[in-house]
């Protein structure tokens, strides 16, 4: 089974799913529920690559492999560092009482990790052939632009208290909300062009 | 908009990709453009007469009067 493929990926899925159930009854009480919520969102988010990658057909991107390689190597150093971040971040934080510029320098710990994310996506966009750069914009367009219709529809819900959703986690799913419904749109707009 | 692509291509013996490489674009865009799908920028349809040696109107043709 080759890395990267969809029978691959949705093993890993499975597997990071079922550590999320296991964990916390094999160590009950040692399992911080910030690690069992990550496990199940890391399993989430592979199923969704597994699903992508079984029904996009590769023309979906036309970037030369060199290119689509480098891409692949910054994003998955960039994401290995944010998820190092974000463990070290949440641990310290839960671990010593901290003043408030502390804990604002420890709690911003994973942001230049998704900065390089961003950095990786925009050298790729800059990259590829014209054509792709307008599937890219299109694709990233109506993917923003659903995200925010979502986001405004939370927003007027919570103030008529029918939902009640924690702000802090509210903000933090913005970007990965945003990058999924690029890649669903992206598979949508690229069909036109076919 | 339409286009004389294909024909040009043809003429001259090249395969998709073989023009993509010329042009530096991807396979794919070659296609979209001779298919009609997808119309060039200027510098791009600028490139795509020179190097068949013609002008962008006698290779593209403008939709409309």
């Amino acid at each position: 089974m080759k890395i990267g493929s969809p029978p691959m990926l949705a093993l890993q899925a499975g597997a990071a799913v079922a550590l999320g159930l296991l964990l916390p009854r094999l160590l009950p009480d040692r399992v911080p529920d910030v690690v069992v919520g990550l496990l199940f969102g890391l399993g989430i988010g592979l199923a969704l690559a597994a699903l992508m990658r079984w029904r996009l057909p590769p023309p979906c991107d036309t970037a030369p492999s060199e290119l689509r390689r480098r891409y692949t190597r910054e994003i998955l150093l960039a994401m290995t560092a944010y998820a190092v971040a974000v463990f070290v971040s949440l641990f310290l934080l839960r671990r010593f009482e901290l003043d408030a510029p502390l804990r604002a320098l420890l709690a911003l710990l994973p942001v230049p990790p998704i900065a390089f994310v961003m950095r990786a996506m925009v050298r790729y966009i800059r990259d590829v052939d014209e054509m792709q750069q307008r599937i890219e914009l299109e694709a990233v367009s109506i993917g923003t632009a659903l995200v925010c219709v979502a986001y405004m529809a939370g927003g007027f819900l919570q103030a008529a208290k029918v939902i009640d959703v924690p702000s802090a986690s509210a903000m933090i799913w913005v970007f990965p909300f945003i990058c999924a419904a690029y890649g669903v749109a992206k598979a949508i707009v690229v069909r036109r062009y076919q | 908009m339409k286009n004389h692509l294909r024909a040009l291509r043809d003429e001259q013996g090249w395969s998709q990709g073989e023009l993509a490489e010329r042009l530096d674009v991807s396979r794919q865009t070659v296609n979209a453009l001779e298919t009609g799908k997808y119309d060039p920028s200027l510098p791009l349809a600028f490139r795509i007469a020179r190097l068949f040696g013609r002008r962008i109107e006698d290779v593209f043709i403008p939709d409309g009067p």
